[in-house]
Order: structure tokens, then C-alpha cells, then sequence
């Protein structure tokens, strides 16, 4: 009697199977790595912006605070981008024939706003208020990292949900004490273990089951 | 069991094995009443566009098209499901039931209803993703590792139906393949046969029919119809038919729990579980009735098919039609003795508020006709089977839409007392997954067997002494023709061939002693499990229950740990002041998922301890080997080592008397 299959045929069935359960477990996988990865999240990457501004130079060589542009940072829900005013209080006087500045001086002679590059963005749906991080112990670089090493500006961490949960969840970790908040160089002290939460007391934070309520943030 | 019944034999006496296996797979492979068929199947795939055009529109438009703006938020989506996901849970409980308790004329019965079970549950599980507003995103229901950080909520009875329709379908698909696997051989053999004559006669259609019997083939996962095969094909079809039993109570307790756990009136009576599973059986059985006599009617398989079973799905209708009447009269009786006032005022809505015309048809559709069967003339008229069955469906339907719509209309806000009322897109909708169904059901009725062979044959040896005697007849007339020359060809080893399964025992029993197993491995093989060879093939005592057992044990210990730690370590949440560790909440899902393990387990186990797949095998080199799936036994003796004694082998089986275990036929096979 004659087979209806080659000899072959069972390598090629076993191999076909086997593919099939690799990429039942391996497409989720590989699905799962690729929203995570920096290419989909947009971590590290500087996009080209009007003016090629420096964090670095303004913030971290020349030593211009955060709140000296971002004004709004302690007081309200954002924390606001300077207008071109606030580049031609210094532009006005120095660097005033520069090309690289030219769109600032056009925006300040048209009376346009520069279009900026947006990096941190947050889903339509998700409530964030700068004031009550920054206020509370919050620093800047714990989410938006050490932007004063930053020559471009880039997005430092992928704002998903679990980033705001991780905080949400154990915000002794990383509360800092009032003059800490607007160190770009944060580390953790070796005593944040005390540390930590002794200030989230002294702020009146209600962490852990209040701080995860849905309605914290999903308004 | 069947003892009582009236109504001729359960199979005629002059079936044989042969005969069944012609009848059968006559269907898948010639197409009788091919007309019909095309005609039935350009309806059904009419009825599927339909279906395509209304999900489009759907999730074009949202599901506000279901005319939902109002209290009736599930508009006849959940009702759809729960009717598609009963006619399931009764086909696969009926199935599963007849297979656990040994009846044995299940075979013309078994096999369309683990069908039906199958594809309502492929049409059920459409709807909770489509009422979900962004279905795309329905993979949100299960647990996975997610960059918001969350679980899902495992104390909610949605969840629990999530895992429960991913465990039914596994199960249906587990009972539905399993059953059919030794009848998916004899089609790939037949099927093989057909192509072989065609290529001598140089068909010009000999191409597709030798692809035609390699894709059999290829399903069937090489079965040799070998007895260790059998014994293990045997345990795992029980098994698997179990844990569906078990599945169904846990899914249909579970759906009305999810209704239990609303504060709605009219979902709180404690017999509920009950109701929702005898209805749901209930309409399982009608489905599976009007579909088992349409089968009998179009293909003419009444030899299969007797009056007999119509007369015992007739009398299952009655019994589960009366016990309808008794969950309505209950729950009627109940609430108003001792209801609460807002429960009597749903019931007295059922009955003659805006949807009383649903109502009626429900209570008419699940207890009147089923009366009729009372009449053992009704009961063996198809017709009146088929009528019934059908009518029981639609009360089903009616009955499901009654529970949730009377109920949704009027909440505890007279705000929201908005009215609902017939919803053309819910209707279409509903009719196009009926397209669903009616496609897939048709594209099963032409190309794989509609009527369990293996249970028919198995019947047939039980019942019909035509097997026996023709079996017989062919072996006295056959003449014992020992190979002596093999040929150049390398020694695979020896094979005999037999009229019975009683031969082919005494056979192995006579050569067992002969060789130790290091020399020589023994099999046999047949077109039924062949439980007295086991002995003397040593397969004594092998059984697959450990698997199912370590399976379903690994796999409900793992989901209830997940469900433990997610709720009470990583994502503590208060939940309507529920405590961390709610322990009861996880219990229906983690079985659900044990079911779900432990039949994915027997599965492993059937093809691992069967060394399946195997497409090529030297046994199939035996000549006339395709009868195997048909109507004849081979001792199959493969030599392991060189001092196989081949000639001795062959001078004990000629040396057996006739009536004891001589073969038809000894054959050296070469490798």
C-alpha cells in the first residue's frame, strides 16, 4: 500500500506546528517589545525644534532657574511655555545678530509665537497639575530627567500609565524636601528610607490607596 | 438506558462496519444533493453579509445604532449571547452527558451536537466583543503584562465570562476534534482510495483528490487507528467530556450570578442558576433536534438516524420542557409568596407590560409544544421533532430577552424609564450571526462527517449481528497467503490480517510470548477501540488522567495564585469595600481555567503518548493497511533488532486455528 505522505512530510507538518505555537507565543511578545520600545514612546529622541534651544547651556552653564521661563510651574495645572518676550529679555542685548537666533527675532518683530516641538504629552483623559508636584516635593527630574545635561531636549521617560503609578503607588521613594525640588541631579539620600516618609507627612500626602483612586487623575 | 424505549431498532441488522463508514463518508466525498446544498449555503452566506454589513455599520457608527439610548444599554446583545452561548452549553452538556453515561446509540446524536456546540459558542463569543464599543480593544478583559500596570478585576463576574467563553471554546473545539479524529482518518483513507483509482484511470481531477485526501490527512494527524491509540483516544474523549460538563454548570451559574450581582428586580430568585441551565440545555436540544432531523431528511441517513433516536430526543424534549414549566411556575409562585414588591411588579410586567408579546412567546415557546410529545406518534415524526425543536429555540430566545429587557426598562430612577423597543439593527444583527452559524454548519455537513462513524461501529458490533457474521463470511472465504520473498528492501517487520477483534486478540495473546520487547514491538490495529488486546500488549493500566488531572490542577492552582496576588499584593483597590483577599470571587474563574488547562493537557498527552502527528508511517506500508479505518484488524510486528525471527512469527500465526485467531493474510513489510 502506498503512503500518502513523504517521509518528509512529518518533518515539515512538526515544523509547521512548531512555528505556529513559536508565533502564538513570540508575535505578543514581540507586539508587546515594540510599544515599550523607544521607537513607539519617543524616549531619548530630540526632534528638530524652530531654534536649536540648549537646557544645557541656559539651565546648566549659565544657571537660569526652571521657574525664570516655565513661570507657571508652582501655581498652576501647567507649567507654561515662555513666550518670545522672555527670550528677548536677554536676546535683546546679547547674541542680537545672531543667525541661529533670527526666528526669535522674527517671532518678537511679527508678534508670532515660536511653534515648538511638543515632547511631554499626556492622553486627553489623564488630569495632571504641575503645582501640587511641584509643591509637594516633586522635583522636575524625576520625570522629565536631568534636562539640564540636555543639549536638544528630549522626552526622558515614557509617561505610561505604570511611570505615574510607580510614584502614585510609594511616593516616599521619591519625595525630596523643598529645596531639593528644582535639583536636576537628584539622587535619592541614603536616609530617604526615613526620610521619605517623614516629608510625605509633613506635605499631607495621602499615599498609597487615596493616591491610586481612578479619580486622581481620571477626572 | 435504552432498554424502555419504543420505537424499532437503534440500527438496522444488516449494517456492517463497512457499510457505515460508505454511508457517512458518501457526503464529504461526493456531495450528494450538491443543488441544495448550494442553494442553502448562498442563503446562509447572504445572511453572513448581512452579519459583515451590520458589524461594519457597528463600529462605524457605534453601538448607539442598537437603539440603546436608553436604561437598555445591552439592547439584544447580551440577550444574543446568552441564547447563542445556552444553545452551546445544551449541545455540549447532551454530548458530554451521553458520552459519560455509555449510551450508546449517541452516534447519530454526538457528533452535530459537539457541532452545534462548537459554532453557537464561535458565534457567542462575538457578541461581548462587539457590544464593547472598541472591540479592537477586547484583549483589555485579560490578564496580560500592560504598561498601565493594572489587572484586570477578578472579582468581577465580567472578567469571569471572559476566561469562561476563551475555556468553552477550547473545550468545544477539545470534544469536537477528538470525537472526530478516527472518522477523519477513514475519510483520509478513503478519500486516498478514491484518489489512487483516479490516477490509474488518469482523472483529470486526480490532483485535488489526491490534495483532498492529504489535507484529511493532515488533520486526521496521522492515525493509525493502533490499540494504544484507541485506549488513550478512548479516556481522552471521556475526559475531555467531563471537564465540558463541569464547564457548563460553571458558565451558566456564572451568567446568572453576573445578573444576580446587580441590584436589579427580577434577577435575585436563588433558582436562577437552575432556570438559566435547564433552558439553556433545553434549547440546546431543540437546536440539535431540528438540526439532526434535517440531516436525516436531506442526506437519507435513516439507517443511521433511526426512529428510535428521534424517539429519545423527543422524550429528552418533554422531560426538559416540563422541567421549564416547573422553573417558571417556581419562580412565579416564589415572588409572589414572598418576593419583594419591586420583584412581583417585574414579573407582572413580563406579562402585560410593553414587551408582554416577548414574554408570552417565551412561556408559549418553552412549555406548550414540548406537550405535544406526550404522543409516542408525535415522537418518531420528524417533522414534529424538528418543529418543536425550533419553536423551543425561539421561546429560548424570547425567554432571554424577557429577563434582561422587562428588567433594564424600569430601574430604580424614573428618569431613565425610557422606552425600548424593536431595534432593527439588534434584529439584523442577530440574524446575521445566524448567518454565521448556518455558513459554518453547512461548510461541516459538506466536507466532514456529519454522523459519528467510530459510534455507529461501535453500536453496529454491540447490536447488529450482520458485523459479525459479515466479517466472517469475508474470512472463510479469504485464503491464508504467507509472503516469502520480501524483497531487498530492509525488514520494518511482519503483519497479519483480521476478520474481528476477537481474532486479532487471540492472535497477539498466541504471539506475545514469542520475542522479548527489545526485539519486537507489537501492535494492533483496527477501526474500533480494541480493549482486549491490551493485555497482551503490555498497555495495561495506562491512563491519561494523570495529565488531565496535573493539568487542570496546574492550571486553576496558577489562575487562582495570579488572581490572589494581583487582587491582595500588586494592585490593591478598594472595591465597594470588598476585602483584599476576596477569596470567593476567584473560584468560578479559576475553574473555568483548570477546564481550560486540563483539556489542553489530555491534548498533549493524546498526541505525545501516541507519538502523533505522524503522517508517514512504515504500518501504513501493509497492504490493504486503509481498511484498518474500516473494516478490518492488523497485528503489526515491527522488528527492533536483528535477531527478529520473522519466519518464526509467521509459522505460530499460521499454526493458529481457524476460529481462534488464524489470519486472512501474513505479510513481511520492508521498512
Amino acid at each position: 500500500m502506498a503512503q500518502l505522505f513523504t517521509p518528509g512530510a512529518d518533518a515539515i507538518y512538526r515544523l509547521a506546528l512548531m512555528t505556529g505555537v513559536a508565533c502564538l507565543v513570540g508575535l505578543p511578545v514581540l507586539a508587546a517589545g515594540i510599544v515599550r520600545s523607544n521607537y513607539v514612546t519617543g524616549v531619548g529622541i530630540a526632534p528638530a525644534q524652530p531654534v536649536p534651544f540648549s537646557h544645557k547651556h541656559h539651565s546648566g552653564e549659565l544657571g537660569i532657574d526652571c521657574r525664570y521661563c516655565h513661570t507657571t510651574v508652582d501655581k498652576v495645572a501647567s507649567a507654561g511655555i515662555p513666550p518670545t518676550h522672555t527670550c528677548m529679555t536677554c536676546h535683546s542685548q546679547i547674541w542680537t545678530g545672531s543667525d541661529m537666533l533670527k526666528p526669535v527675532r522674527d517671532s518678537y518683530a511679527q508678534d508670532k509665537p515660536l511653534e515648538w516641538v511638543r515632547l511631554n504629552k499626556l492622553p486627553q483623559y489623564v488630569y495632571y497639575n504641575h503645582s501640587v508636584h511641584v509643591t509637594k516635593g516633586i522635583g522636575c527630574s524625576t520625570c522629565h530627567g536631568e534636562v539640564t545635561a540636555m543639549q536638544m531636549t528630549y522626552r526622558a521617560n515614557a509617561f505610561e500609565m505604570q511611570f505615574c503609578l510607580d510614584c502614585h503607588r510609594a511616593p516616599e521613594k521619591y519625595v525630596r524636601t523643598p529645596d531639593e525640588v528644582w535639583n536636576m541631579t537628584w539622587k535619592p539620600p541614603a536616609d530617604q528610607a526615613t526620610l521619605g516618609p517623614k516629608l510625605v507627612a509633613e506635605y499631607h500626602i495621602r499615599g498609597g490607596s487615596r493616591l491610586t483612586e481612578c479619580g486622581i487623575c481620571h477626572r | 438506558m435504552s432498554g424502555a424505549l419504543a420505537g424499532g431498532p437503534l440500527i438496522r441488522p444488516e449494517e456492517t462496519l463497512q457499510g457505515i463508514g460508505g454511508a457517512v463518508t458518501a457526503i464529504p466525498l461526493t456531495h450528494p444533493r450538491n443543488r441544495r446544498w448550494w442553494m442553502a449555503f448562498a442563503g446562509a452566506v447572504a445572511l453572513l453579509g448581512v452579519f459583515a454589513f451590520t458589524l461594519g455599520t457597528l463600529l462605524y457608527a457605534g453601538p448607539g445604532v442598537w437603539a440603546n439610548n436608553n436604561a437598555v444599554v445591552w439592547a439584544l446583545d447580551i440577550a444574543s449571547y446568552d441564547w447563542w452561548i445556552g444553545v452551546a452549553s445544551g449541545s455540549l452538556l447532551v454530548s458530554a452527558v451521553l458520552l459519560l453515561l455509555g449510551a450508546e446509540w449517541r452516534g447519530a446524536v454526538n457528533r452535530i451536537a459537539e457541532t452545534l456546540a462548537l459554532l453557537a459558542t464561535a458565534s457567542a463569543g462575538l457578541y461581548p466583543i462587539i457590544h464593547l464599543g472598541r472591540p479592537w480593544f477586547f484583549f483589555w478583559n485579560l490578564p496580560y503584562p500592560n504598561t498601565y500596570d493594572l489587572w484586570p478585576q477578578f472579582r468581577s463576574p465580567l472578567l469571569w465570562d471572559a476566561i469562561d467563553i476563551v475555556a468553552f471554546l477550547v473545550i468545544c473545539v477539545s470534544l469536537w476534534f477528538i470525537g472526530m479524529l478516527p472518522d477523519l482518518a477513514t475519510l483520509r483513507d478513503r478519500a486516498f482510495v478514491e484518489a489512487m483509482r483516479q490516477i490509474d484511470v488518469k482523472a483529470p481531477t486526480r490532483r485535488l483528490a489526491l490534495l483532498r485526501a492529504q489535507v484529511y490527512g493532515i488533520v486526521a494527524s496521522g492515525w493509525r487507528g493502533s490499540a494504544a491509540h484507541w485506549q488513550i483516544w478512548v479516556q481522552a474523549y471521556r475526559t475531555v467530556a467531563l471537564l465540558g460538563v463541569l464547564l457548563v454548570v460553571s458558565v451558566q451559574t456564572g451568567a446568572s450570578v453576573m445578573l444576580a450581582g446587580s441590584l436589579m428586580p427580577g434577577w435575585h430568585s436563588t433558582l436562577l442558576p437552575v432556570t438559566f441551565l435547564v433552558n439553556a440545555v433545553y434549547s440546546g436540544v431543540g437546536i440539535t433536534a431540528a438540526i439532526v432531523v434535517l440531516i436525516r431528511v436531506v442526506y437519507g441517513l435513516d439507517s443511521l438516524v433511526t426512529a428510535r433516536h428521534l424517539d429519545v430526543l423527543g422524550r429528552l424534549l418533554l422531560g426538559l420542557g416540563c422541567a421549564s414549566a416547573y422553573c417558571y411556575a417556581a419562580e412565579y409562585f416564589d415572588t409572589f409568596l414572598n418576593g419583594d414588591p419591586e420583584a412581583r411588579a417585574v414579573l407582572v410586567r413580563r406579562l402585560t407590560g410593553d414587551h408582554a408579546l416577548v414574554s408570552w412567546t417565551a412561556i408559549l415557546g418553552l412549555v406548550l409544544p414540548a406537550q405535544l410529545l406526550w404522543s409516542a406518534r408525535a415522537r418518531t415524526t420528524p417533522l414534529a421533532i424538528a418543529a418543536v425543536g425550533l419553536l423551543v429555540a425561539a421561546g429560548a430566545y424570547a425567554d432571554h430577552v424577557t429577563v434582561l429587557v422587562v428588567t433594564l426598562t424600569q430601574d430604580f430612577l424614573p428618569s431613565s424609564r425610557l422606552p425600548y423597543g424593536p431595534d432593527p439593527w439588534g434584529i439584523a444583527t442577530f440574524a446575521g450571526s445566524l448567518g454565521l452559524f448556518l455558513t459554518l454548519l453547512l461548510l461541516f455537513l459538506r466536507y466532514l462527517p456529519a454522523v459519528s462513524i467510530i459510534e455507529s461501529r461501535r453500536l453496529a458490533l454491540a447490536r447488529a449481528p450482520g458485523t459479525e457474521a459479515a466479517a466472517r463470511e469475508a474470512a472463510s472465504r479469504a485464503t491464508l497467503r504467507p509472503e516469502e520473498n520480501p524483497g531487498p528492501a530492509p525488514l520494518w517487520g511482519v503483519s497479519a490480517t483480521f476478520a474481528s477483534h476477537a481474532d486479532l486478540a487471540a492472535a497477539l495473546q498466541a504471539v506475545s510470548g514469542i520475542s522479548p520487547p527489545d526485539h519486537v514491538h507489537l501492535d494492533g490495529h483496527g477501526p474500533v477501540p480494541m480493549p482486549r488486546t491490551l493485555r497482551a500488549l503490555g498497555l495495561e493500566g495506562r491512563s491519561i488522567l494523570p495529565y488531565a488531572l496535573a493539568g487542570a490542577l496546574i492550571g486553576g492552582a496558577g489562575f487562582y495564585g495570579m488572581c490572589v496576588y494581583a487582587t491582595a499584593y500588586d494592585y490593591v483597590f478598594l472595591i465597594g469595600g470588598r476585602p483584599r483577599l476576596s477569596w470567593p470571587s476567584f473560584v468560578v474563574p479559576s475553574i473555568s481555567f483548570a477546564m481550560m488547562t486540563g483539556c489542553i493537557a489530555i491534548h498533549l498527552a493524546l498526541l505525545v503518548l501516541n507519538r502523533l502527528p505522524r503522517l508517514n508511517h512504515p504500518a501504513f506500508n501493509i497492504p490493504g493497511f486503509l481498511r484498518a479505518s474500516d473494516d478490518r484488524f492488523f497485528l503489526s510486528a515491527e522488528a527492533r533488532s536483528d535477531r527478529f525471527d520473522a519466519a518464526r512469527f509467521e509459522r505460530r500465526l499460521t499454526g493458529l486455528p481457524v476460529e481462534a485467531g488464524r489470519p486472512l493474510e501474513i505479510r513481511r513489510i520492508p521498512r
